[in-house]
């Protein structure tokens, strides 16, 4: 029951890990139509930024300018960028965002090379919140959720009860109206693309110290921030944080619980074939959840292609 | 004698507001049919409903006495009824040949064929050739579609429908948002190209409706208020009280 | 060759249409004779190597194209496709019963095979939708499989791949493949025979077909053709040749492993054939071969080839997006107005300076990287073949000088360049 409880608190900062990232996400996406390629190197641009910003100012100073500067640089990525590419439709925008995520890693190992930086959280977190049965939960951990959480009901206030939000979600449906209603509907989505990846940024900066900030974090997550939209259902905002969540927990709890495969097949009244090392079934036999964990978002977004294509919030024509 | 088209107690809602509420309507073959009432009257989405592009809440549509319910617009398409857009919809980067050869290419039994040439074939290139005549777009042949005028665009969109041979073919405001001359070109041109076939079509220009169609029926807040000759529904009192109504109420 | 040429095929005369054949089939007896005599010329073992590459990589950007140029889906798992073909024959391979019937040259056909059966596979729900919803589907396929390897240890081989020997097949006419060139031949034969067919497959109706729902899928539905269906075909279409690919790069290496699968591989290829170019038959072809060279040549020489990769993708996808095909094509009017002279001086300075600018910033940005990251106490480093000690301040004068005098004069010259192009595109008198 307590370790059941100490990794439902793993999977929490995980899920909302995702959630921060697939949030902007799915936002830019309801909004413009674009999937941004470059989303989680916006993310990986953060802790980078933050790292280099903590030698000199620290963490707090970080996680305050970092996500300015990732969001700045996002908005001038839409303005110079994809709103040129606009013109020639969405494959080449998604292509375009595709290449940015390629120059973006390159442009990282060109500035900080191939090595995992040192970037730490702050001393001040460097302690233990409280053990559940001699499992230690860092405060670290609960200044993460505590982030997200207060990012998200943030994110939720300014879009349904704030005039900009008004505005953000009307121009979401009818872009056209909008602009005719005297509305800057470009500088709405250049803004709207610049919080987003902010967001991304903000995900990076407190992520940066606990999965540690190196050229391939971007890849490494996103594409697992894909999979968690499609799984939720492109551009829908409460779809993206289900799946993230779903996702956090399945596979935190799958690297906890060692299922093996053996047992399962056995429950089933399947025979292990003997000698095992010569059957062709042998890697069907030796999986355990641990070893698959990192591969069952892709599985789960497999399946709810096929017998939900929508995902689970979609809307049907989206 | 089955007519070409048939729509029995036809019923369509959006959420809660029902746009299309309770249409009967019989097409003899070779008729020419407009449909007509004012802005909002469900015209279009009649055209969907019977073309596939959106499912019907209630009623049955049947076409040479076969129900239509559930069919794809490609199915549909292959039973014989081939139908235009409200907004020019054509294959933009495609040339203009292009367009037509690919239109042909269903009806003449190639299907997903993929190991015969298209260049080869004399039939698909004489018949887009034949088509293009009667749109008089064969000096255009070869520029992509996207570039031709507006007024070449729509000829093209018509040659696109009746390319494939289909007998029953639906034109939605074939001349909307054409000049005068533009209009009677493209009159005559429907006039040709749909002899000896059934035309529905839905026009807010009644100078085209009465040139053109046999048989006029009134669409009015989703329902049909008459149908008859066009002499028989001009001098319909219902019809005038209703249409010049709704279209007071429109303006 | 082009894309948008339709057939010559008219009404009229029969010598016209034997004419244009004629001039159809000259590309390909070019390429047909090129391939047969390059061994001759390039004879160095590396040359080989890097043709063999090349040619691979052009059958797999010509069938990822059939996708992307022509059907109008962007995949980002596509090799997968040629990795399976590829993993599928390698267990043909090391099959000594099976393998020793089977001569090595019929062993690309079933690479396509088992190539085209996971496409039927992936295809049959992942072709429901184009666009980003197809894209993201092939990306979440792709790293799906690409994970796979290290769990399915008996047909991926894990970490360490699996290899085998193509000298045990069923000798072909007493040819048993133990010298690179004689691979090369065989990879010669499939490229043609293979781009051929694909050539052949965009001129069938289902070919016609894939660019009509690219362009508008409503409308194709309305022709009588289910839009998602002519998809599907596309994709199996692509999933063959991919594995095709897949088969000779096994015959080529005689090793694969989890790095034919993953999603740089499949970004490679998605790269390549747009800088080629996607709206041209011949683009892809272009890509492989300017990418195949540039990249053994640049990545032998810097650390930052990557880097440079990217800015030239980003680059090409905003201001070029018709990528290099696009670029070549876009002089066709004015040669055909015979005015392709009045380009020649403006582009030679413009382009000329620019060239020279791209020179020196490359260079700064080198010297940056050195200064930044060589050892505490390594000065010295190499570029375009000078020797110097990057901590003084002549070398940066120079290559900043070379930065901004050569875009300052490209730009300064643009406008002339721009009325060139202007007037080489206009006929004398009238019409452009």
């Amino acid at each position: 029951m307590d370790l059941i409880l100490v990794n439902l608190i793993d999977g929490l900062v995980t899920g909302l890990l995702l959630f921060m990232l697939s949030a902007g996400l799915t936002l830019i996406f309801s909004m413009m139509g674009v999937l941004n390629f470059a989303h989680a190197s916006f993310y990986m641009l953060g802790a980078y930024f933050a790292f280099q910003i903590s030698l000199a100012l620290g963490f707090w100073m970080g996680l305050l300018i970092a996500p300015l500067v990732v969001g700045v640089m996002g908005a001038g990525v839409e303005r110079y960028g994809l709103r040129r590419v606009h013109q020639y439709g969405h494959v080449p925008e998604l292509i375009f965002t595709f290449g940015l995520a390629l120059l973006i890693e390159e442009l990282v190992q060109f500035i900080w090379g191939k090595n995992q930086m040192p970037y730490e959280g702050p001393d001040i977190l460097q302690f233990t919140a409280f053990a559940i049965a001699g499992n230690s939960i860092p405060a670290y951990k609960i200044f993460m959720i505590f982030i997200s959480v207060a990012i998200f009901i943030g994110l939720l206030w300014v879009l349904t009860r704030t005039r900009v939000g008004m505005i953000i979600q009307a121009a979401l449906t009818y872009p056209k109206t909008v602009e005719a209603l005297g509305h800057n509907v470009p500088l709405i989505f250049m803004g709207v693309f610049g919080v987003g990846t902010a967001l991304a940024g903000v995900a990076g900066v407190i992520a940066g110290p606990v999965l540690g900030t190196f050229p391939g974090m971007a890849f490494v997550l996103g594409s697992i921030v894909f999979v968690t939209i499609v799984i939720g259902g492109l551009g829908s905002l409460w779809g993206a944080l289900v799946a993230s969540l779903l996702i956090g927990w399945i596979t935190t709890f799958s690297k906890a619980y060692n299922l093996r495969m053996e047992d399962l097949l056995t429950t089933f009244g399947f025979t292990k074939p003997e000698p095992i090392w010569d059957s062709p079934w042998r890697d069907l036999w030796s999986i355990t959840s641990p070893q698959i964990a990192d591969i069952l978002p892709y599985v789960l977004m497999v399946l709810i292609l096929i017998f939900r294509p929508y995902g689970l919030f979609g809307k049907r024509d989206a | 004698m089955t007519p070409a088209l048939e729509l029995a107690d036809l019923r369509k809602s959006f959420g809660k507001t029902e746009i299309i509420r309770g249409v009967d309507l019989s097409i003899g073959k070779g008729e020419r049919h407009a449909v007509i009432g004012p802005n909002g009257a469900g015209k279009s989405t009649l055209f969907n409903l019977i073309t596939g592009r959106f499912p019907q809440s209630g009623g049955s549509i049947t076409l040479h006495g076969t129900d239509l319910a559930g069919k794809a617009p490609f199915e549909i398409n292959r039973m014989g009824l081939s139908r235009s857009f409200q907004i020019t919809n054509i294959f933009p980067k495609m040339t203009v040949f292009e367009n037509v050869r690919c239109s042909l290419l269903w009806s003449l039994g190639y299907r997903y064929n993929f190991w015969s040439m298209v260049g080869r074939s004399r039939a698909l290139t004489e018949g887009a050739e034949e088509i293009l005549e009667q749109i008089n777009l064969t000096a255009r042949r070869d520029l992509p579609a996207g570039v031709l005028s507006y007024a070449e665009q729509r000829a093209l969109e018509i040659g696109i429908t009746i390319a494939g041979g289909a007998d029953v073919i639906m034109l939605d405001e074939p001349t909307a948002g054409m000049s005068h001359s533009e209009t009677d070109y493209i009159v005559d041109l429907i006039r040709t190209v749909t002899t000896g076939k059934t035309l529905v079509m839905v026009e807010h220009d009644m100078g085209v409706v009465f040139g053109l169609a046999d048989q006029i029926s009134v669409l009015v807040y989703g329902e049909i208020i008459a149908t008859g000759t066009p002499e028989a529904v001009r001098a319909n009192p219902k019809v005038q009280e209703a249409y010049l109504g709704a279209a007071l109420e429109d303006h | 060759m082009t894309d948008q040429s339709t057939t010559n095929a008219s009404k009229s005369a029969q010598g016209v249409r034997a004419g244009s054949m004629m001039l159809a089939l000259t590309p390909w007896c070019i390429a047909a004779v090129a391939l047969l005599v390059l061994p001759f010329i390039f004879t160095a073992n590396s040359a080989i190597t890097i043709m063999n590459q090349m040619a691979i990589t052009i059958i797999f950007a010509l069938a990822y194209n059939m996708l992307l140029g022509q059907g109008g889906m962007l995949s980002f798992g596509h090799a997968v496709y040629a990795g399976v073909g590829g993993f599928a024959c390698m267990h043909i391979i090391n099959n000594d019963a099976f393998f020793s019937q089977l001569p090595l040259p019929l062993l690309p056909i079933f690479g396509g095979l088992f190539g085209m059966g996971l496409a039927m596979i992936v295809g049959s729900f992942s072709t429901r939708k184009a666009g980003t919803v197809f894209a993201m589907i092939s990306l979440g396929v792709g790293e799906l499989i690409a994970a796979c390897s290290v769990i399915i240890v008996a047909f991926f081989g894990g970490e360490e791949g699996i290899s085998g020997d193509r000298t045990y097949g069923l000798p072909f006419l007493g040819v048993e493949f133990l010298q690179q060139i004689e691979v090369y031949y065989l990879i010669a034969v499939w490229l043609m025979l293979s781009a051929a067919l694909m050539y052949l497959y965009s001129r069938t109706p289902l070919g016609r077909m894939a660019n009509a729902v690219r362009d508008n899928p409503e409308r194709a539905e309305f022709l009588g053709y289910s839009a998602r269906w002519v998809r599907f075909y596309s994709f199996v279409a692509s999933g063959f040749f991919a594995g095709i690919a897949g088969a000779l790069f096994a015959i080529n290496y005689e090793i694969l492993t989890e790095e034919n699968l993953n999603t740089t591989q499949s970004g490679i290829i998605l790269l390549v054939t747009f800088l080629g170019g996607v709206g041209f038959f011949f683009g892809p072809i272009l890509g492989a071969i300017v990418f195949t060279l540039v990249q053994t040549v640049l990545s032998l020489q810097t650390e930052l080839w990557g880097f440079y990769l990217g800015i030239v993708f980003v680059v090409t996808v905003m201001f070029f997006p018709g990528g290099l095909a696009g670029l070549i094509m876009m002089h066709v009017p004015a040669m055909r107005l015979g005015k392709l002279s009045v380009l020649a001086l403006p582009y030679l300075r413009t382009l000329g300076a620019g060239f020279v600018g791209c020179l020196g910033a490359a260079a700064l940005i080198e010297m940056v990287f050195h200064v930044r990251h060589a050892s505490v106490g390594d000065h010295e480093m190499t570029v375009y073949w000078t020797t110097f000690d990057s901590h003084t301040v002549l070398p940066w004068v120079l290559a900043i000088a070379a930065t901004v005098v050569g875009f300052w004069i490209a730009r300064a010259t643009a406008p002339s360049l721009a009325a060139a192009w202007s007037e080489a595109n206009t006929a004398d008198g009238g019409q452009p």
